[in-house]
């Protein structure tokens, strides 16, 4: 009798187990893509966090005042972080602008800057994604960072920045094709080399 | 001890039976080109758009040709992960969705990754053997955006 009862016990702990097992199995293949959005989602969220001040901004004012100043800000702290090597700050500036693109709302635009910037956004944001997602690679983040500076730079030439900038000119990059960036100040600061060539390049014109 | 290995490999099965149950909407377009279609708002020559659909579409389309071991989990699993992943980041049956600034920042990610051997992924063609580029077949995708990019600017 006793082993009896020891036996259907034992039975019921299996069953246990195995109900278990299965599904814990199953959950795991139905959850994966959830868990992959809710990620996003509260990345998402923490960049908009840090971001708040500049996105209270942008929708509080009226949308005459449409200003790509916080793009251009960040941008600025993306390149000082690349001319000092530091790939975190890097990615925390590509998120930032992903953010401020975001927050951006051209629907007052006149028709032909606004499909201008639409267009150029567009790729912006990729390129600003991929370096707030590489901050372990932060060669990576330069290829990214190379195409986002000729976005940025076109940017410019139809909505103004609100401060001086100067366009320089690293002749090496790219296999010897060359990549432009922006910068606040006249003494070069190589965002593509970094430490290793950090007064390499010129100052192509002024903005 | 003969019974614990033997309960073991039940378990073993019933979790690798109910894994089957998992079986997510195939990536198949069912023949039907998207107007958005790389091919209908680029002339792609014929030759270009083979070496595509051979090496890059599985995961780069809406489109995807499924191996047999695609019906066993957990093989579909990592399969549908790499899809999306690849969709993601670049879909030549929704190219006509990207700006055409985006559109063209793609064509020369393309032309580098195809030179540099980026893509397609090691772990892609050692699966499928005859996807891996050849330097002729890199040279053609190499060319044909160049001249594309070049009649753009």
């Amino acid at each position: 009798m006793g082993n009896q009862i020891d036996f259907i016990t034992s039975k019921q702990k299996n069953m246990k187990t195995l109900i278990f097992l299965l599904s814990a199995a199953l959950v795991f293949s139905a959850c994966n893509s959830k868990s992959d959005k809710a990620k996003t989602e509260q990345d998402t969220a923490s960049t908009i966090d840090s971001r708040s001040d500049t996105a209270k901004q942008t929708t509080s004012v009226s949308p005459v005042d449409f200003s790509i100043k916080g793009i251009v800000d960040n941008y600025l702290k993306l390149k000082n972080a690349l001319t000092k090597d530091d790939a975190k700050s890097a990615a925390e500036a590509g998120n930032a602008i992903v953010a401020d693109l975001n927050s951006l709302d051209a629907s007052s635009l006149p028709a032909d800057q606004k499909q201008n910037f639409l267009d150029i956004a567009d790729d912006a944001k990729e390129h600003a994604e991929h370096i707030g997602d590489n901050a372990s690679n932060i060669e990576h983040q330069r290829e990214h960072f190379s195409i986002l500076s000729k976005d940025v730079n076109d940017l410019l030439k139809t909505f103004p920045a609100g401060q001086k900038l100067y366009q320089d000119f690293c002749p090496m990059y790219n296999d010897g094709k060359g990549a432009i960036w922006l910068s606040e100040t006249k003494e070069i600061k190589n965002p593509y080399y970094g430490s290793k060539m950090l007064t390499c390049g010129s100052v192509k014109k002024e903005l | 001890m003969k019974k614990k290995i033997r309960k073991i490999l039940l378990v073993c099965a019933v979790v690798f039976l109910l894994m089957q149950l998992y079986q997510p909407a195939r990536n198949k377009d069912d023949g039907q080109t998207l107007p958005s279609h790389i091919t209908k708002l680029y002339n792609v020559p014929d030759r270009v758009n083979r070496i595509f659909a051979n090496s890059c579409y599985d995961c780069h389309s809406n489109n995807t040709r499924y191996p047999w071991y695609s019906y066993i989990q957990p093989a579909r699993f990592f399969m549908e992960r790499h899809i999306r992943n690849g969709k993601k980041e670049l879909n030549f049956s929704e190219f006509g969705n990207y700006s055409k600034r985006r559109q063209e920042s793609k064509l020369e990610s393309i032309s580098k990754q195809v030179k540099s051997g980026k893509m397609p992924l090691v772990s892609y063609t050692w699966l499928h053997k005859n996807s891996k580029l050849t330097q002729q077949q890199k040279e053609m995708i190499i060319n044909w955006i160049d001249t594309t990019l070049s009649d753009y600017e």
